[in-house]
């Protein structure tokens, strides 16, 4: 278990690329250069000894040749051969089911079953055994119980694109839908409710280890677009983190995943799973063929050195998927992501978990600047049929970019936990300290330990350090705020501990009725009136929409408050006050709960 | 005027990307040169080029190799 960085090297033979189908060039027609294609993964994999999972596409389950190239690199190099429901274009699958759709999660749901039994069929018909993982950019709940159910061959899946929303979607210049925010970064357990959400235990467990296609920067992909930054080394080359053909970025990300093994128990993990398409001869974008291909083999080379200095394993999705289970099950990941492409020194906390996924940035004093909600389980049907028939993202409740984070201009707010500490009549905001963090485990919590930062509030200066926890199976936050050092000794700082949210996938604004926000034993209905309830104890927001309650709570004799938004502003805050001076600290707590 | 097409590689606007968009240029074989459909850039190749390389302008460690040890990340000499 100790120090086992385990790879996922997946390749689709895919007869009509998506991306290659009006661009492909060279001599041949367009199957035999993605064969071709296909056939150099292949290569390049097994000259540096690594084995993959060959996904098979439904258009490849037509062609006789790549089923025997299957059995053929199955039988000699231990390649899994699996069953992908990405490539469903072709011309058996146009004429059967008249539709230019691709994404399976936005097809009804009774064409998903359909579909799935159509190809699953076809693929038992080629092979005479069922696969044993499977996957597409993202698999919804309801498809993978149907899978579960029909097929319980399978163990894995891949069942999302990690951060590929809105982001994605623009970059596209509005035009690609796969939005599917708000998942894990690294493999998980999905929840039977909702395929973003790490399951519990056996009772929410949808039976498959999911995997993320590809592994992403956890900084770059956060506010940039998500496929530029990842373990796709011609996505890499999209993204123009290259000069001439050196793009030692791409061995900087996979060496930073490696390092997760420090915070996880020795466990790290990579997947690399490049299209045909991003190999075509005509080349992609800027980048000619040759650099197309270097790239793909430079990756390899580097997998494979790593695989021969003992630091590597290579595994197929089905044998990743027993390891998973075997080693990790329901634990909680978490990393502190260092910038490795801007220079900024910049570090981001993620934490996955049951209950939420957060990302807390050193370069706002350690402000929460997104949070995910997974307590509520929310189950979200998609497809044609359903009110969400292409968005599957789950819920934020802060999310910094979509919705302002710390606020910078002068009518309104953004979504962001942080904390103000005033004396004097001066007050400032810990989103305005740039600082560090180390990040430890010990007696089953993830601790992050901020270096402490220093406040000039009129006369006085206050050192505060900030620390956090979060406690292995709790749906619990723990925010220590150490006030260190006043210049005045016996000075009491203000430290208000707040969160402003509201809830949502997107940019764009969502309807606030039927919020309800308590302090103490006070109510209020959101009705963008502006009003602020003070009381003692604990402030809650509950938020229907998204099935959660949301609270922070510190000791019982603290003054609470809650804040109604307005129509140019519509969030909530929450918030917590003390009085401190030095020596002392103030511990709170925000807690998630799923309202029905 | 004849209708515009893909130049000899298929470059992307420079002006749209450096806002994270990618969009695909098209070809004006009269004026020799790329233009974008949906802001008002245009220019030619060698534009193009100096204008991408300076889209990497916010990649400050984009050449840098990195160790990551306990500490974090050093860069490597």
């Amino acid at each position: 278990m100790k120090d086992t960085f385990i790879l996922n090297l997946v390749h689709r033979p895919e007869l009509n690329p998506e991306y290659a189908e009006k661009t492909a060039g060279g001599g041949k027609g367009l199957e035999d250069e993605s064969i071709d294609i296909f056939k150099l993964q292949q290569r390049l994999a097994h000259e540096n000894g690594l084995k993959t999972t060959i996904q098979m596409t439904y258009s490849s389950l037509f062609s006789q040749y790549v089923v025997d190239l299957a059995k053929s690199d199955h039988q000699k190099y231990g390649d899994e051969i699996g069953l992908s429901l990405l490539g469903l274009p072709c011309r058996q699958f146009n004429e059967k089911y008249r539709t230019k759709d691709f994404c399976i999660w936005m097809f009804s749901l009774e064409d998903r079953k359909r579909i799935i039994d159509d190809v699953f069929g076809k693929f038992f018909e080629c092979f005479g055994f069922w696969p044993e993982s499977t996957g597409s950019y993202y698999l919804d709940a309801q498809s993978i119980a149907y899978i579960e159910e029909r097929y319980p061959s399978v163990k894995c899946a891949v069942a999302t694109c990690w951060e590929e929303g809105p982001k994605a979607y623009h970059t596209c210049n509005n035009s690609w839908y796969t939005l599917m925010d708000g998942g894990p970064w690294n493999p998980w357990i999905p929840s039977t409710c909702n395929t973003h959400v790490p399951a519990k235990g056996p009772e929410d467990d949808s039976h498959i280890v999911a995997i993320p296609h590809l592994s992403r920067d956890l900084i770059a992909c956060f506010d940039g677009n998500g496929s530029n930054f990842g373990t796709h080394p011609q996505n890499v080359l999209r993204g123009m983190v290259y000069e001439g053909d050196q793009y030692p970025y791409l061995f900087n990300l996979i060496d930073q995943y490696r390092h997760m093994g420090k915070y996880n128990g020795g466990y790290s993990y990579n997947m690399m799973f490049v299209g045909p398409g991003w190999l075509n001869k005509k080349g992609r974008w800027e980048a000619p063929y040759s650099l197309l291909e270097k790239s793909y083999s430079d990756a390899m080379a580097y997998y494979g050195n790593l695989k021969k200095e003992g630091k590597l394993c290579d595994m197929g999705m089905s044998e990743f998927a027993s390891w998973f289970r075997e080693n990790r099950l329901y634990s909680s990941e978490a990393f502190l992501w260092k910038d490795i492409l801007y220079g900024s020194e910049k570090s981001h906390f993620w934490y996955s978990s049951p209950s939420m996924r957060c990302c807390l940035d050193m370069n706002q004093g350690g402000a929460m600047i997104d949070l995910r909600p997974y307590e509520s389980k929310l189950v979200r049907e998609c497809g044609i049929g359903t009110s969400h028939v292409q968005e599957v993202s789950y819920p934020f409740l802060i999310q910094a970019n979509y919705r302002a984070g710390y606020f910078t201009h002068y009518a309104g707010e953004g979504t962001v936990k942080s904390c103000t500490v005033s004396y004097g009549g001066v007050k400032a905001d810990m989103c305005l300290c740039r600082t560090k963090a180390v990040l430890r485990s010990e007696d089953g919590q993830r601790v992050l330990e901020l270096d402490p930062v220093q406040f000039k509030l009129g006369e006085l200066v206050a050192d505060i350090q900030s620390v956090f926890y979060f406690r292995e199976g709790s749906n619990e936050v723990k925010t220590v705020r150490k006030v260190l050092r006043t210049s005045i000794p016996d000075a009491k700082v203000c430290i208000t501990e707040y969160m402003t949210a509201c809830y949502g996938t997107t940019e764009y604004p969502e309807p606030m009725d039927g919020i309800k926000l308590i302090a103490g034993d006070k109510t209020l209905d959101y009705q963008y009136k502006c009003r602020t309830v003070r009381a003692v104890g604990c402030c809650t927001a509950v938020v229907p929409q998204v099935e959660c309650k949301v609270s922070m709570h510190a000791s019982e004799g603290d003054e609470c408050f809650v804040k109604e938004g307005y129509a140019f502003s519509p969030m909530f805050t929450l918030g917590l006050v003390r009085n401190a001076g030095q020596g002392e600290v103030f511990e709170s707590w925000l807690k998630l709960e799923k309202a029905n | 005027m004849a209708q515009a097409g893909k130049g000899k590689l298929n470059y992307r606007c420079p002006s749209c990307f450096m806002r994270d968009i990618d969009i695909d240029m098209f070809y004006d074989e009269d004026k020799k040169e790329y233009y974008c459909i949906r802001c008002c850039y245009h220019g030619s190749e060698e534009d193009v080029l100096q204008k991408n390389q300076m889209a990497r302008f916010r990649y400050k460690s984009m050449l840098k190799r990195f160790d990551f040890d306990d500490d974090g990340q050093k860069e490597r000499k």
